[in-house]
């Protein structure tokens, strides 16, 4: 009952979500395809939603895998520094003026992603120097690799001109303005393949999350698949935070959401918790850009904000 | 068998796999490492003393199946035979009403009894028990005892284990480790002069008190 008013709830305020905003919109208008409120409803409306949706998926997604690989709730590519490695290698394009195309990509989404891309083999390399009972180091060289990229970050910002900086900073908070069709259609495909890859190794990842051991002597490659589930992951992050900006928490909060309303094993989440990440992220957006107030407000503020309590409540409560 | 850090466990996982090694380790003629993931855990089922579980959520009966992951054609469900067997190996451990419970939620007898089952359901020649008995009572370490003295007439079965009694009552050819050395004992282990000069301290008439 209570599951159903959520997601009945969810489904009303994402359908909503396109006609909510600064601009007050016309139904005329846009059922006929004319004026301004056709233009904003189809060209920023719209997309921003399904792009939004895609965003909280691939997040969420994302959680659910990083935790039940490396065994800890509190595991996501934001906690692991991922994100933050994303946005650094897109910060380092901004600040170098790259807005060149290479094979039809732009130069933010490369770097963002080989970002997310690097600091993948750099954990992975790195936690072979921890023993089976360190994961939880894990988690403190993501923060350490976190402080060092934002530093990073920050040395850019203290070399960089007005303009470049001004960028950066509405790059480093998170936000969900695009434009046009583009942007969606390649989360969209980024999303999808996600996943399929998570659907197609249900089975492994059912075996992974009972041990890695375990899942080895029950006949899972299990180097193998982890890292190429890893790789498909990080991929889609560094595409994502390339065009959005870092959002944190998502990856946190929404696997554990859809675990207290499904006791599940995990291969029977990902697809709830694929739907309920984009429900969720598109919800926080609408909150974002229905606030009274002079500007948009970005939306790794309104996750943060929510999340933070979160996550020092799942620590808190983190009985293993 | 042999004492506390002389490298039993190491040495049944180095023959699952699990660890690297250098010289050469024969499953049925051909080197362990060569087995993919899947053909090994076919010929070799190994099942812990405990069973260290991250997802919280995995009932009985579906921790049971996933010893058929390796039977299962990759991507695709597990099948109804790989159910059956599932089930038929829950029924003969006596674990139907428990099918359904958290793994969590078991005791450790029960536990041990749900590894096995769930090692049965691999369908491997060879399964190995490291220390099956060290977290029970000696009421379960009895009914866990008779299992494996069961399985004994149908599969290979390596042991590892502190306690003399079970390794007597199954009567396995023992290899003993000890000083970095292997002591290979066809069938004269179970003597006093010998558990006592093994395991430097003094052991007197040892009795089989599983039967």
């Amino acid at each position: 009952m209570i599951k159903t008013t959520l997601w009945i709830g969810l489904v009303v305020i994402v359908l909503l979500s396109p006609f909510l905003g600064a601009v007050d919109l016309s139904i005329e208008d846009i059922v006929h395809l004319k004026g301004l409120s056709a233009q904003i409803f189809y060209e920023l409306r719209l997309p921003r939603v399904f792009f939004t949706f895609f965003a909280g998926a691939v997040l969420a997604l994302s959680g659910l895998l990083f935790q039940t690989l490396f065994r800890n709730p509190l595991m996501t590519p934001y906690t692991l520094g991922i994100s933050s490695g994303a946005t650094l290698g897109a910060g380092v394009a901004i600040k170098l003026g790259l807005n060149s195309l290479f094979f039809g990509i732009g130069a933010v989404t490369l770097f963002g992603f080989l970002g997310a891309l690097l600091t993948i083999f750099l954990l992975l390399y790195l936690a072979q120097f921890l023993k089976g009972s360190q994961q939880s180091s894990l988690l403190l060289l993501g923060i350490a690799l976190s402080l060092f990229y934002s530093a990073a970050l920050m040395l850019i910002f203290y070399l960089g001109n007005t303009i470049q900086n001004d960028m950066l900073i509405r790059f480093t908070m998170g936000s969900l303005s695009i434009i046009g069709w583009q942007s969606p259609l390649v989360l969209g495909s980024v999303a999808f393949f996600l996943t399929l890859a998570l659907y197609a190794y249900r089975f492994e990842l059912q075996l992974l999350a009972v041990s890695q051991e375990s899942a080895k002597l029950k006949g899972v490659e299990s180097q193998k698949v982890t890292l190429i589930l890893l790789l498909i992951s990080s991929f889609a992050i560094g595409i994502l935070v390339s065009i959005s900006g870092p959002i944190g928490f998502v990856g946190l909060i929404v696997p554990h959401i859809v675990a207290k309303l499904y006791p599940l094993t995990v291969e029977r989440r990902i697809f709830k918790t694929a739907l309920f990440g984009g429900f969720f992220l598109v919800v926080c957006d609408t909150i974002s850009r229905t606030l009274p107030s002079q500007s948009e407000l970005p939306i790794g503020i309104i996750t943060a904000l929510i999340g933070g309590p979160f996550f020092i409540y799942l620590i808190i409560t983190n009985k293993r | 068998m042999g004492a506390n850090g002389s490298g039993k466990s190491t040495l049944a996982k180095t023959l699952c796999n699990l660890n690297t090694f250098s010289g050469k380790i024969l499953l049925d003629g051909k080197e362990v490492e060569r087995y993919s993931a899947k053909e090994r855990a076919k010929k070799i089922a190994y099942i812990p003393t405990k069973l260290d579980l991250y997802d919280t959520f995995l009932t009985v009966k579906e921790f049971v199946l996933l010893g058929r992951f390796a039977h299962k054609e990759s991507f695709f469900d597990y099948t109804e035979t790989d159910r059956a067997l599932a089930h038929d190996a829950i029924e003969l451990f006596g674990l139907k009403h428990l099918a359904d419970q958290t793994l969590h939620s078991l005791s450790s007898g029960e536990s041990a009894l749900v590894l096995i089952a769930q090692a049965l359901t691999q369908q491997s020649q060879i399964i190995i028990f490291d220390e099956p008995t060290a977290n029970l009572d000696p009421k379960n370490a009895k009914i866990i005892a008779q299992h494996i003295k069961e399985l004994k007439q149908t599969h290979t079965i390596v042991l590892i284990t502190h306690d003399l009694h079970l390794a007597a009552f199954i009567d396995n050819p023992v290899l003993f480790l000890k000083n970095r050395s292997a002591h290979y004992f066809q069938n004269d282990f179970f003597t006093d002069e010998n558990l006592s000069r093994l395991y430097d301290v003094s052991i007197r008439s040892l009795e089989v008190v599983y039967d």
